[in-house]
């Protein structure tokens, strides 16, 4: 139960004469008790962070606190911690009770505190009675409760987790995220769990820190990065379907893009001016069909479309809307200017290829700077005066 | 019905080559079994022909032929395998008697554990190296090691006498300045394992480098987050894990010192067996001055291979997985 502090973690490796950052100053403070989320795509560096706190790497440059202790250079059995791997790493010539006490019996416990820890831990992942077996006569979620078994009953200060859920099926791992859940509660210690996964990240942490290329991108509350991402990287990747982007450019009373423009004013918003390219992002859930505006508190512009394809997944509809003269068969950076991707109500009467407008919730619209990739706003306020564009509007409302 | 008579009219040869045709396995598996017969013959012959030497009493050695003559329905013909010339298995008890034989035998089997025991542990960290750590120079370093058993021994006994021998301080190479002088190791066990541990040593690196390095890295984490350092890892994870190809080099390593025969015989330079020589020199010791006892050195020889039998009998699945496992990875 410790606080757990990075600081200007660098760890750069040699790839063939090629040096290569993993990891690029990272500085993070994880208070005791809370479950993070390192979350990223592949070779993002979350796996290494995780390995330096381990102590499994050594940073190039920076240092790790565990609670008031610096543990840069102590080897990973001095620091306090416990780690459930990716591949689940069981001892396979050991039975599970051994694979259990591994850790307490390298340290000298006696035998009556092992058997009582063993137990309890096997108790707190419902492992009771299988504490004989081998692993390979166990089922992959079985070993996986092996493995936080494994952890838990050394009683650490930090837990760690790489990705543990990665290898099960779909249904064992929605059991196994809400047990996690459950073991967190129960034993109120650090977690840092690394993952792939921005939805187990998003039902799991307390805070997400969002990696990418070796930096860390943001570290916030799941909900916070996913409404007010810092950048378009998080935005991109907090959120699934992730969020449309669409370029364009400011004017004096508006964004224009290349299939519709939405009024703006950029007085309201610092940091931006005439002239500047900016990134439009919009959650598929925040746009509507225009048939729908009312519902929509602060409702955009109308914007025509054509539906493509359509994605009914139950309790919702995925349609790919074509604006403009968009074709499908689009290079990807086309595709995000003339594609907007649609949540719609399951009930709704929609069919592909059908010719429909659409508003956006301007409370929800992200702007970006297209260089920097920095947000500017993560709300596009109405322009209430001047122009009457808001009046036109609001007839066309009637 | 034209074909039936075609079938009759024709050979066994032809019969049989009609159905390999037809069933090409028929030929793979009599060929296994041709090739299986000449191993097992040309393996199998000189412990028969010990057999028989050491059955034979000595008396009747050297007179007369072990092909006896066989007349058979009045056609007389040599019996073609040697057959011994009378039965004595007194042998087998004489050789006891005649010289401390068990204690040449204790001799190689101590040395043999000894070198095994060195050999395992050296080459345990040195595979844990090359099989699990990235550095530059890995395989150059492999190279040098593997290079060790390119040469022949015998360039190696005479400088290895010499500095065994602890008469002369070791000197710079092409100078005549004096590093130290090593201690009087001849007739001592040490002659033997350290040479033994030297030349054994690569065989064993390299089959250990291959497993070691096929344990996944996630094991080795798990062990050093659970409590062990690097080595303890590899001590009570990677070693118990790799355990047919520790086996097979355990195994190859204890025959090859047991029957060590080259060094031993010059460095353990008297035939007592107080004086660390091992088997070999307790075969020779049969042999005087005025007499060789052909009968006892074979029993002797038969005493002496049996552990080896029963190791490698006990030994062999592990042995038999570990080299072929091991073969797959490089």
């Amino acid at each position: 139960m410790a606080k757990l502090k990075l600081e200007h973690v660098t760890k750069r490796y040699d790839d063939q004469g090629e040096v290569v950052t993993a990891v690029d100053d990272m500085n993070l403070d994880i208070d005791h008790g809370e479950f993070i989320c390192f979350v990223g795509p592949s070779g993002c560096g979350k796996s290494t962070t995780m390995e330096t706190i381990a102590g499994l790497t050594i940073p190039t440059e920076g240092t790790v606190h565990i609670g008031d202790r610096d543990v840069t250079n102590l080897p990973p059995k001095d620091r306090g911690i416990a780690m459930v791997f990716q591949n689940i790493a069981l001892f396979p010539h050991m039975d599970v009770y051994d694979n259990i006490s591994f850790g307490l019996r390298l340290r000298d416990y006696p035998q009556d505190e092992i058997d009582r820890r063993v137990e309890h831990a096997a108790d707190i992942v419902q492992l009771e009675g299988m504490l004989g077996r081998m692993p390979e006569e166990m089922s992959g979620g079985q070993r996986q409760r092996v493995a936080i078994a494994r952890a838990i009953v050394r009683e650490p200060d930090v837990f760690l987790m790489d990705e543990p859920l990665a290898n099960l099926d779909a249904k064992l791992k929605v059991h196994m995220r809400t047990e996690l859940q459950r073991l967190h509660k129960e034993l109120d210690t650090t977690i840092i769990y690394v993952t792939h996964d921005q939805e187990e990240a998003m039902t799991l942490s307390d805070r997400i820190a969002v990696l990418d290329g070796g930096r860390l991108q943001q570290i916030d509350p799941p909900l916070t990065c996913y409404n007010e991402p810092d950048n378009l990287f998080v935005a991109g990747f907090i959120g699934s379907p992730s969020m449309n982007f669409v370029e364009g450019s400011v004017t004096a009373d508006a964004i224009e893009t290349k299939n519709f423009s939405l009024d703006f004013d950029p007085a309201s918003v610092d940091g931006i001016g005439v002239g500047d390219e900016v990134t439009l992002g919009v959650r598929p859930e925040d746009i509507y069909p225009a048939a729908l505006h009312e519902e929509v508190a602060d409702p955009s512009e109308r914007i025509d479309a054509r539906t493509d394809i359509l994605e009914p997944m139950g309790d919702e509809i995925f349609a790919y809307m074509l604006l403009g003269e968009g074709e499908t068969s689009m290079s990807q950076k086309q595709a995000t200017n003339d594609q907007l991707l649609v949540s719609i109500d399951p009930d709704s009467v929609i069919e592909e290829d059908e010719d429909i407008q659409v508003v956006l919730d301007r409370r929800n619209v992200h702007l970006f700077d297209t260089a920097t990739g920095e947000a500017i706003t993560h709300t596009l306020e109405a322009v209430w005066d001047g122009d009457g564009l808001t009046e036109s509007e609001a007839e066309s409302d009637d | 019905m034209a074909t039936a008579t075609d079938n009759e009219s024709e050979g066994p040869l032809a019969r049989w080559t009609q159905r390999a045709i037809q069933d090409p396995e028929r030929v793979y598996r009599a060929l296994f079994y041709v090739a299986m017969a000449f191993f097992l013959v040309t393996t199998l012959f000189p412990f028969y022909w010990l057999l028989v030497l050491a059955v034979t009493p000595s008396g009747r050695l050297l007179a007369g032929s072990f092909l006896p003559e066989v007349t058979l329905f009045g056609v007389s013909a040599t019996f073609p395998l040697p057959v011994p010339k009378g039965f004595n298995p007194q042998a087998f008890i004489t050789v006891f008697e005649q010289v401390p034989f068990h204690l040449y035998m204790l001799n190689s089997f101590a040395l043999a554990v000894t070198t095994t025991v060195i050999v395992i542990v050296v080459a345990s960290l040195a595979g844990y190296v090359f099989g699990r750590l990235r550095f530059p120079g890995r395989a150059f370093l492999m190279l040098g090691i593997l290079a060790v058993s390119y040469f022949p021994p015998a360039a190696f006994v005479i400088p290895l006498f010499q500095a065994f021998a602890g008469n002369a301080p070791i000197t710079l190479p092409f100078t005549d300045i004096p590093l130290f002088t090593p201690p009087r190791l001849l007739n001592t066990p040490g002659s033997m394992v350290l040479p033994f541990s030297a030349l054994f040593m690569p065989l064993s690196i390299f089959i250990l480098t291959t497993f070691y390095g096929q344990i996944p890295d996630g094991l080795e984490d798990a062990a050093r987050v659970e409590g062990t350092t690097r080595l303890g890892a590899l001590f009570r994870v990677i070693m118990p894990l790799s355990a047919p190809g520790v086996a097979t080099a355990a195994v190859l390593t204890f025959i090859a010192v047991y029957n060590e025969y080259f060094f031993s015989s010059i460095m353990a330079t008297s035939t007592e067996a107080a004086r660390w020589s091992p088997i070999v020199g307790g075969i020779l010791s049969y042999q005087t001055q005025y007499t060789t006892q052909y009968n006892l050195m074979a029993a002797a020889s038969i005493v002496g291979v049996l552990p080896v039998v029963i190791l490698v009998i006990v030994a062999q699945e592990r042995i038999v997985s570990g080299l072929t496992s091991g073969a797959l990875k490089e």
